[in-house]
């Protein structure tokens, strides 16, 4: 360990001002034989958002966990104000002012915003009496919030907040306990546009006030417009720090992925049989409310079908009526080729009619998490008896085929296929989800936001996988969020807006006239 | 400040400000396991139990019972000598049973409590047939087993449906209708069914026909019921597609449903055999151990399954050892109370203590713990 005892502040090395308020060297990090960090380095900078860029299981979260003292480093040295440390844990980094607002947020979600943040005890809030601390944390959220140019009210329960609130929660709660070092993971993964805009804006702010402010991230765009510098990240080494301004996009995108390639659109289609079609369906929601009502529209052979929409307008219902999640009011859901009409569809009936599902998320329709890859992968063949009878299950089968999916699908990450699902990244999830659903050649397919969260790299392997399906004579619907998604893969696109499917465009569709159904009708 | 470690840091004043390497440098880490091999996890539990026993050993020690006798009394006198074997092997039959009872309800996620209730119901079956004296001497143990399984499942039945149906709470049905199951017994036993010889509140006693003979060797038949029902429920949960479905089920509901598991019949039938299962101990114990339907035959075997079921992580074969080593421990309780005059207050301590060790090693299974520098 290098440090040494009589002066400890010149015991680094380098010549002048020590750089950064935060700097980690050299980190590696190893799990079970898995190097996730190799000699990776960062240096974040007083005043500046500094992006940490790469691809889904880049190591960019593993290296923020290191620096938040969530994980310990195997080697390496960290720095916080120039001064060498050794975290503890979260407590620790909190106490030299180091928070991080995760990508899950990890707030009590029947508790009050106000509690939440008394809950840390640290910051202006440190040893006061409970009445005293709610006293002084709702007045100090109260000011942060109007700091970054917007409004909270602190005594509103968490779970009764929209999904971007929650997340200023996090940044105010981190700033009450004194952060001023303060990294997002992947902070707009869950926000729509509008959101996500105003949450960049946010962390400029926090920047211009002073933070340091760590963006961790896979899209370019935010890059380019919000971050004053760039660390880029490939396969557990960092492999630049550069100024963004001076790069084009798409300069960085070879920086982060190497080469890729965009999936060659063909123009001429030939559409078949009304494969999946929908009459006057409705559903409400548990609470009584409203989801969709009246909904119309049919999916050929051979063609995908967007659903496009502002988020909260009934798609994600529909979506999941129509993977059988949820049972409709009224209505019919027909499966032409399997010669069903069904008012009351279950997951294990339309799988048996040849529909598969890309549900969006991923860990609680897709993936049962604890359990092994080869499992996650095999149970699909395993319900239709292709891996044996009830009697007997053909292991050995099931894992060969597992092995050479994993391969064909591009699933990386993974050392074993009895590793559990959960130790995924997002992207190889997404990509272990439409190995199972496509093993079997689907005649129809329902993907819902198929990319969310997933890298440049991935989003393009999932987009080829829908256009294959569609090439073979499945009948693809697609909803989504991602408009530009939407644009590049659909072959006719349906708008839904307040629950109902309220224009229909055929291909070569505008996007300015989608953008105003998507809002006309609200 | 040289140095953010919590650890040592209080020393440094008192040592020479000379750069050594300190041993106590560093810090605990723990991290979540990415896997584990099973024989890494069954080393972990063996190392448990033995913790278990050792802490054990220094309490009986410390009340007097001589070091040098601690060895005899746990070991040999359970394992190694014949009767005392004999009586452990009987004692484990029923609680086998139970607990694969157990495991088996949560590996679907079902808290199947109402094991007492469903072990009363397959008494009353086995009961029932000896009474009104149905079929023939030769078949009539395999038909008393057939009614008491019947009786018991049946039981098990309506907590099922108002789960699966209305969303009931099984953890309250199946409790409070165990409550239901003793009435009516103590209502036959009281009543109809009192013994007519002696008049108290039990079953007369069955003929000879209808006890679970004993095998040459000494062991009940019993035994080899339970080892039976281990084999059959190791088989399904490894190579059978049920296997598959369970863990799904137990890993995540919602994902078993979304991937097409018909997700209500597999709870229906794996609750209705853990209901068999139990029906199965109830019977294995009127039959096999009282010779009649008493009123207390199943008292304790609840909680005893649930325990198994939980120590064993819903694994039958570890169940089944489980069951053995609670056998062990009742019968190594008994010798101390006899011989040592150990109070039943401390001997339930050890069994207590080694089912916490047991219970706590699950943390270093799931976690790995090191010293960082």
């Amino acid at each position: 360990m290098a440090w040494s005892p009589s002066n400890s502040h010149i015991a680094v090395a380098g010549p002048g001002p020590v750089g950064g308020v935060l700097a980690l060297h050299d980190i590696d990090k190893t799990f079970d034989g898995f190097k996730a960090l190799q000699r990776a380095s960062f240096i974040a900078e007083k005043g500046q958002v500094h992006a940490l860029l790469g691809e889904n299981g880049a190591g960019k979260s593993t290296l923020m966990n290191v620096a938040c003292g969530l994980y310990g480093a195997d080697a390496g040295r960290m720095l916080v104000d120039g001064e060498e440390v050794r975290l503890s844990g979260p407590r620790q980094a909190a106490d030299l002012g180091i928070g991080m607002v995760h990508q899950h947020f990890r707030l009590v979600r029947p508790f009050s915003v106000v509690d939440n943040v008394v809950l840390t005890g640290q910051g202006e809030v440190a040893g006061k009496n409970y009445r005293r601390a709610v006293e002084i944390a709702a007045k100090a959220i109260v000011h942060h919030a109007a700091a970054l140019g917007r409004t909270i009210d602190p005594f509103q329960r968490i779970d009764s907040l929209p999904v971007a609130e929650q997340q200023l929660v996090e940044v105010i709660r981190a700033l009450v306990a004194g952060a001023r070092i303060l990294i997002f993971d992947e902070p707009t993964a869950l926000l729509t546009d509008q959101e996500a805009d105003r949450l960049l804006n946010t962390l400029r702010n926090l920047a211009d006030m002073g933070s340091a402010v760590i963006l961790i991230t896979h899209k370019l765009t935010d890059v380019k417009r919000f971050a004053d510098r760039v660390t880029v990240m490939r396969g557990g080494r960092t492999i630049a720090s550069v100024d963004p301004a001076s790069l084009s996009v798409a300069e960085l995108t070879r920086m982060t992925v190497g080469d890729t390639a965009e999936v060659d659109d063909a123009g001429q289609r030939h559409y078949g049989r009304r494969r999946l079609e929908v009459i006057d369906l409705a559903c409400t929601r548990a609470d009584g409310t409203h989801a969709f009502s009246g909904v119309n529209f049919n999916v050929r052979s051979g063609e995908i079908y967007g659903i496009a929409g502002v988020s909260g307008n009934g798609q994600a219902e529909l979506a999941e009526t129509l993977m059988g999640l949820r049972s409709p009011n009224g209505g019919v859901i027909q499966l032409e080729d399997a010669g069903e009409s069904l008012q009351n569809a279950t997951p294990d009936r339309l799988r048996a009619s040849g529909a598969a599902f890309v549900p969006a998320d991923r860990y609680r329709y897709g993936l049962a998490s604890g359990l092994p890859i080869a499992d996650n992968f095999a149970i699909g063949g395993v319900i239709n008896g292709h891996y044996g009878s009830w009697a007997w299950i053909r292991r050995r089968t099931m894992e060969s085929d597992a092995a050479t999916a994993v391969k064909d699908f591009d699933v990386q990450g993974i050392r074993s296929l009895n590793q559990k699902a959960a130790l995924l990244s997002g992207g190889n999830a997404q990509k272990l989800v439409i190995a199972r659903e496509f093993r079997t050649s689907p005649t129809i397919v329902v993907a819902q936001s198929p990319s969310r969260g997933l890298d440049v790299r991935a989003t393009l392997a999932v987009h080829g996988r829908l256009g294959e399906a569609r090439d073979r004579g499945a009948a693809v619907l697609l909803l989504s969020e991602d408009l530009d998604e939407i644009l590049k893969l659909s072959d006719r696109v349906g708008v839904m807006s307040a629950g109902r499917l309220v224009a229909e465009f055929e291909r070569p569709v505008d996007r300015q006239e989608i953008g105003r159904a998507m809002v006309a009708h609200a | 400040m040289h140095d953010m470690t919590n650890v040592g840091k209080s020393h440094q004043s008192d040592i020479a400000p000379v750069a050594k390497k300190r041993w106590y440098r560093g810090r605990l880490s723990v991290e979540v396991r990415r896997e584990i091999g099973g024989w890494h996890q069954a080393a972990m539990l063996a190392g448990s139990v033995l913790m278990g026993l050792i802490l054990s050993g220094c309490i009986l020690v410390a009340a007097g019972v001589p070091a040098t006798s601690l060895v005899q009394e746990m070991l040999y006198s359970t394992l190694l000598d014949a009767t005392n074997l004999r009586t452990v092997l009987f004692q484990a039959s029923p609680l086998i049973l139970v607990g694969l009872s157990a495991a088996i309800a949560f590996q679907v996620r079902f808290w199947n409590l109402g094991i007492e209730g469903q072990m009363i119901f397959g008494g009353l079956g086995a009961t029932f047939v000896s009474l009104f004296d149905l079929g023939p001497d030769y078949a009539r143990l395999p038909l008393m087993a057939l009614a008491a399984i019947l009786a018991g499942t049946a039981w098990a039945v309506l907590p099922t449906l108002l789960k699966l149906k209305l969303n009931v709470n099984e953890i309250i049905s199946t409790l409070l209708l165990n409550y239901v199951a003793l009435d009516l017994l103590f209502h036959l036993v009281y009543g109809a069914w009192k013994d007519p010889k002696d008049g108290f509140p039990h079953s007369a006693l069955y003929r000879a026909s209808e006890l679970l003979p004993v095998l040459a060797s000494g062991i009940s038949s019993a035994l080899v019921i339970a080892a039976f029902a281990t084999a059959t429920l190791a088989y399904l949960t490894i190579w059978s597609r049920a296997g598959i479905y369970m863990r799904f089920i137990e890993a995540n509901p919602s994902v078993a449903r979304a991937v097409g598991i018909p997700v209500q019949r597999v709870i229906l039938v794996v609750v209705l055999l853990s209901g068999a299962l139990a029906s199965l101990a109830g019977f294995v114990i009127v039959s096999g151990q009282e010779g009649r339907l008493t009123q207390s035959f199943f008292r304790g075997y609840g909680v005893s399954g649930v325990l198994i079921g939980f120590l064993a992580r819903n694994n039958p074969i570890a169940a089944a050892a489980v069951a053995m080593l609670m056998g062990v421990l009742f019968v190594a309780g008994q010798n101390l109370q006899v011989f040592y005059s150990i109070p039943q207050a401390m001997v339930q301590l050890i069994q207590a203590l080694i089912v916490i060790c047991v219970a706590s090693s699950d943390f270093l299974i799931r976690h790995r713990v090191s010293w960082v520098r």
